[in-house]
């Protein structure tokens, strides 16, 4: 009785290339992404500045009870990137109180307000323009003011 | 550390679900089971978990664990019924085995390895992720994480910039991870877009190698690993890998005929991001045409996650403007301006070319295997079926920039690479679903020694 060998299996040239092009560009391009993605976050570290915006407004979050809800001045130029950043990153780091930008800047509807400057300035005098008493300053830029309407 | 092990527990009641109601155990081969196993139970409890803690702070306020406490029973008895039924192990697969999947595993390990080290970099530069996570998505789990009456204002409309309007999954898990561990530690959303991107590779790997072949199954999962877009956007803690988690486990799932837990996904979608209510209407209707067996298990799949997420945009957040009723005063008028057309078209061509890295296109990958192994006419329906869902999801984003309200560039420029990230897994998915199988295409000789050498001579 003739002797049946294991059958013998073989690839075509077309599909070990295919196969072997197909993982070897995968691994090129992982490669890639492993080699320029370090670089690209070493220099886009923190490009908002949360860390930095939320050790700034620990003072204040502390300061303020959790359900409050606050209206918002800034001296930062109205839609800039930096008044965005310095908005959304104080709603971030205050939160769970809530913090409105209000439409009309002269006149406020909440009973405090947050402060929140670029830059030096007298902002006890800033606040009486808009109706406001400046009730703590922490620093930085960072202010609670009181409404005096109420 | 706590609100890891929360995430765990979600993970694990998931897994377990799965594992019980899916009968995915019976998937040859065994690591491509594992793989379906962690992918769609990841998913899965994530999705059912952050439903779950929400309307136990909607219904029990005063009592933020109590959901956790449900999952820890459910999870008990789940595992026990499972320890109860434990039977032998499947038998071993009898295909004839590629060469190459050893070394496949070997550089989809390293690829991942790799991968994963190059986003720790970002997770320790910016472990708050990008824009959108703390403007939009970790910023209403912590609404969500204060509890009580506070954790409304996550749907606020007062919440101006921040899209009160999109759906919760994402915020709600964090949230729930947040307050079971009693932390508000940015590792949370960290893992959890850690988590998501390794589900969507291990549904994608696995499905296809269960359900096509197996080297086929590992390359997929080596080209999405090594599509840069992709890759870059998951230490953002953006929405758009999860949602893309959900459309790839969607179509895997139903392709490997579980309706019920593939409904589960896409209704899970509609629940991640308001593209994801696209999507579940896009996977249903062409579920209609292509896979009208499953339809009606496929429906009552996705009206869990679906339903949540309808209930949502019009009980909770309904007093929040929609992009399409924003879109309706300029329908007309946006409609009827070719230059939109223009300008999205070519937007959408230069965002393709621009998902290159230096030299490398992600499509290079699935361009090679077309060449080499050419398309499969026999799998013709599950070709159509992903190819439509592709297509359509494709055209229906495209038609949301005809209409949008926004400024159009500016619009294009924050969102069309996302929308890329969303689609691009489904994109790859059709086309290796189309592909012949490396093993289809073997030269098996078989016969007797003195029978080769009377061939050969």
């Amino acid at each position: 009785m003739a002797k049946v060998e294991k059958p013998r299996v073989e690839y075509p040239l077309a599909t070990q290339t295919g196969v072997l092009g197909a993982a070897v560009l995968a691994l090129w391009g992982v490669l890639g992404y492993f080699g320029s993605e370090g670089s690209y976050q070493e220099q886009n570290r923190d490009p908002f500045q949360i860390a930095a915006q939320s050790a700034r407004l620990e003072g204040f979050r502390e300061a303020v009870a959790e359900d409050a809800i606050l209206g918002y001045l800034t001296d930062a130029a109205p839609g800039s990137e930096v008044s965005d950043s310095m908005f959304m990153a104080a709603q971030y780091t205050l939160a769970p109180r809530l913090v409105v930008k209000e439409t009309n800047d002269k006149k406020t509807n909440y009973q405090q307000v947050l402060g929140n400057f670029t830059r030096p300035a007298d902002f006890a005098e800033i606040g009486r323009q808009h109706g406001l008493s400046l009730q703590r300053d922490f620093g930085n830029g960072v202010v609670l003011y009181r409404s005096d309407a109420r | 550390m706590a609100g890891l092990l929360a995430i765990l527990l979600a993970v694990a009641l998931g897994c377990a679900l799965v594992l019980r109601f899916a009968n995915l155990t019976s998937l040859q081969p065994r690591w491509a089971a594992a793989l379906v196993i962690f992918g769609s139970g990841t998913a899965l409890g994530i999705g059912l978990t952050s439903i779950l803690f929400l309307v136990a702070l909607l219904l029990i306020p005063g009592l933020p664990s109590l959901a956790m406490w449900v999952e820890i029973a459910v999870l008990a008895w789940i595992s026990y019924d499972l320890y109860r039924r434990r039977n032998s192990a499947p038998t071993s697969e009898s295909r004839s085995q590629f060469p190459w999947n050893l070394a496949l595993m070997a550089a989809l390990a390293l690829a991942m390895a790799l991968v994963i080290g190059a986003m720790s970099v970002a997770w320790e530069n910016n472990p708050q992720g990008n824009w959108d996570a703390w403007a939009i998505w970790n910023l209403r789990a912590r609404f969500l994480a204060a509890g009580g009456s506070l954790a409304h204002r996550a749907w606020s409309p007062m919440l101006g910039f921040t899209h009160p309007e999109y759906p919760l999954l994402t915020s709600a898990f964090v949230a729930r991870a947040w307050t079971y561990g009693y932390t508000l530690s940015a590792a949370v959303p960290i893992a959890v877009s850690c988590l998501f991107f390794l589900a969507l590779i291990s549904l994608a790997t696995g499905g296809m190698a269960a359900w096509h072949s197996r080297p086929l199954g590992l390359l997929l999962g080596l080209s999405l690993a090594a599509t840069p877009t992709l890759v870059h956007v998951v230490p953002d803690q953006y929405a758009d890998v999860p949602l893309a988690c959900y459309f790839t486990g969607a179509l895997m799932l139903a392709l490997l005929e579980r309706p019920v837990l593939a409904g589960l996904l896409a209704g899970l979608a509609a629940w991640t991001k308001d593209e994801g209510l696209l999507f579940a209407a896009i996977f249903l209707a062409a579920a209609t045409i292509f896979r009208r067996q499953q339809f009606l298990r496929l429906l009552a799949g996705s009206a869990l996650g679906g339903g949540v997420a309808i209930l949502f945009k019009t009980i909770l957040a309904r007093g929040n403007a929609s992009l399409l009723g924003a879109s309706l005063p300029l329908l007309g008028h946006h409609l009827s301006d070719p230059s939109r057309y223009r300008q999205v078209i070519v937007a959408m061509g230069a965002q393709f070319t621009g998902m290159a890295s230096g030299w490398y296109h992600p499509i290079l990958p699935a361009l090679a295997l077309a060449i080499a192994l050419r398309f499969d006419v026999q799998r013709r329906r599950d070709v159509l079926f992903c190819s439509t869902v592709a297509l359509l999801l494709f055209g229906g984003y495209f038609f949301v920039y005809i209409i949008t309200p926004n400024d159009l560039t500016w619009q294009l420029q924050t969102s069309l690479s996302r929308l890329y990230v969303q689609i691009w897994p489904v994109v790859l998915l059709a086309i290796w679903t189309a592909l012949r199988s490396p093993e289809s295409t073997a030269i098996v000789q078989v016969g007797t020694a003195k029978a080769r050498k009377k061939a050969k001579a």
